[in-house]
């Protein structure tokens, strides 16, 4: 029993350090990581759990857990990637527009360190669809 | 000596004995997090260490095999020191190191709960997949030498710490109501003298460890195997577990389909 008690006070504790992590960084990186840092504590408890029961259903839960980690860090360093390449920061700070304005309050202690306002403003881009349409004479509409 | 103390008279000062760690780890932990240029560590560090032997202290005595106790005392205090380093560093990529080493430690853990093949897997994908993977993207996306305005400052560090640190106490003083912190720890919940006034509450106090939960017969562990027989989770995954098995092969799939559905787009979200 008292052995149980210690794994699961390592996995609480692990599991608040990651919820820290996430809640204060603003690394995008670091916050996933955090959070998968969280999934460590879950799985600890959930293997102390099966050794203490003397079956293996802790353990297979734990399968699914990091098969969901897995599938979790890819989407993750898909999205990371593809608003790297919009913004060109990694703050979770730059994409704080998607929300309502002024609904979300400024969390952020500096206000210095805020990434430089867009000078231009984004419009959203819509996928080519259709066809080029074709044009007899390229040179009538130019005189025109 | 003390230490004998503090163990025989539990009974009176053991709730507030377990306070001192979770103060000293909170403060540690606010003064390690990045609140911008000219911030002095040491101090922290050092209440982080001592918050760490308080709480190696107050632990329950760990079971007869003292290797067990050992490597038990040594995984976890790296873990949770190299967690604490992780989210206070100011270096993504330092981060992602000391995130392996938790996950190293973790591992270990695992194998003291007699889980090798867990350990093995863990190991392969996270410090060997996962990581690499994010130091790539760290990589890519840090051009500029030293570490960001972001990354100097964090979020209201204050405000985190104090909640993380009343929901740990709040799931440490609910773990310690359920487990007897008494001598004779072989003795299970339901013969102890005051368990027959009381209600037992907490699932685990109904569960003396001869009496396992009503587990499938497959997933229970058959007393010619070990512990940590590979055979048996293989059993229990594809027996009991089979469709589960079936939809998390299902998931892979789908989430690989959208990572590359992701990131195949252009640099300015038009299709490539």
């Amino acid at each position: 029993m008292n052995e149980l008690y210690n794994y699961l006070a390592v996995g609480g504790v692990l599991f608040v350090l990651g919820a820290i992590g996430f809640l204060t960084r603003r690394n995008l990186i670091i916050m996933m990581l955090s959070a998968e840092m969280m999934l460590h504590g879950v799985s600890l408890n959930l293997v102390a759990f099966s050794q203490q029961h003397r079956n293996f259903e802790g353990q297979a839960f734990t399968v699914f857990i990091v098969t969901v980690a897995a599938c979790e860090a890819g989407l993750a360093l898909a999205l990371f990637v593809a608003l790297y390449q919009r913004r060109r920061t990694l703050d979770s700070a730059a994409w704080r527009q998607l929300g309502e304005d002024g609904f979300v309050p400024d969390l952020a202690d500096e206000a210095a360190d805020r990434p430089p306002a867009e000078t231009t403003p984004e419009f959203p881009r819509l996928t080519p669809a259709g066809r080029v349409p074709q044009l007899p004479n390229p040179g009538s509409l130019r005189r025109g | 000596m003390t230490l004998e103390l503090l163990g025989q008279n539990d009974g009176l000062c053991w709730p507030w004995l377990s306070v001192v760690p979770l103060l000293l780890g909170a403060l540690s932990v606010w003064g390690l997090l990045p609140r911008g240029a000219g911030q002095r560590r040491w101090w922290a560090a050092a209440v982080g260490l001592a918050a760490l032997a308080a709480a190696g202290m107050t632990l329950l005595r760990p079971a007869e095999l003292v290797v067990h106790g050992v490597l038990f005392h040594l995984f976890s205090g790296l873990a949770i020191a190299a967690a604490v380093c992780m989210i206070a560093n100011r270096n993504p990529v330092y981060a992602a190191l000391w995130f392996a080493v938790v996950t190293l430690c973790v591992c270990g853990l695992f194998l003291v709960c007699s889980a090798p093949f867990l350990a093995a897997a863990m190991t392969i994908v996270y410090a060997g997949a996962i990581i690499v993977t994010f130091l790539f993207l760290i990589m890519l996306a840090q051009q500029a030498v030293g570490a960001a305005a972001y990354d100097r400052h964090a979020r209201q560090p204050l405000a985190a710490t104090l909640a993380g640190f009343i929901v740990l106490g709040g799931v440490l003083c609910g773990l310690q109501q359920w487990f007897p912190r008494s001598a004779d720890a072989s003795a299970p919940a339901l013969h102890q003298p005051d368990a027959s006034e009381r209600p037992p509450h907490g699932p685990l106090a109904m569960l003396p460890r001869e009496q396992s939960p009503p587990a499938d017969s497959l997933s229970r562990q058959r007393p010619e195997e070990p512990m940590g027989a590979v055979r048996g989770l293989g059993r229990t995954l594809f027996g009991s577990y089979l469709y589960a098995v079936e939809l998390a092969g299902t998931l892979l799939l789908v989430a690989s389909i959208g990572a590359i559905a992701i990131g195949l787009r252009g640099p300015r979200g038009g299709r490539r």
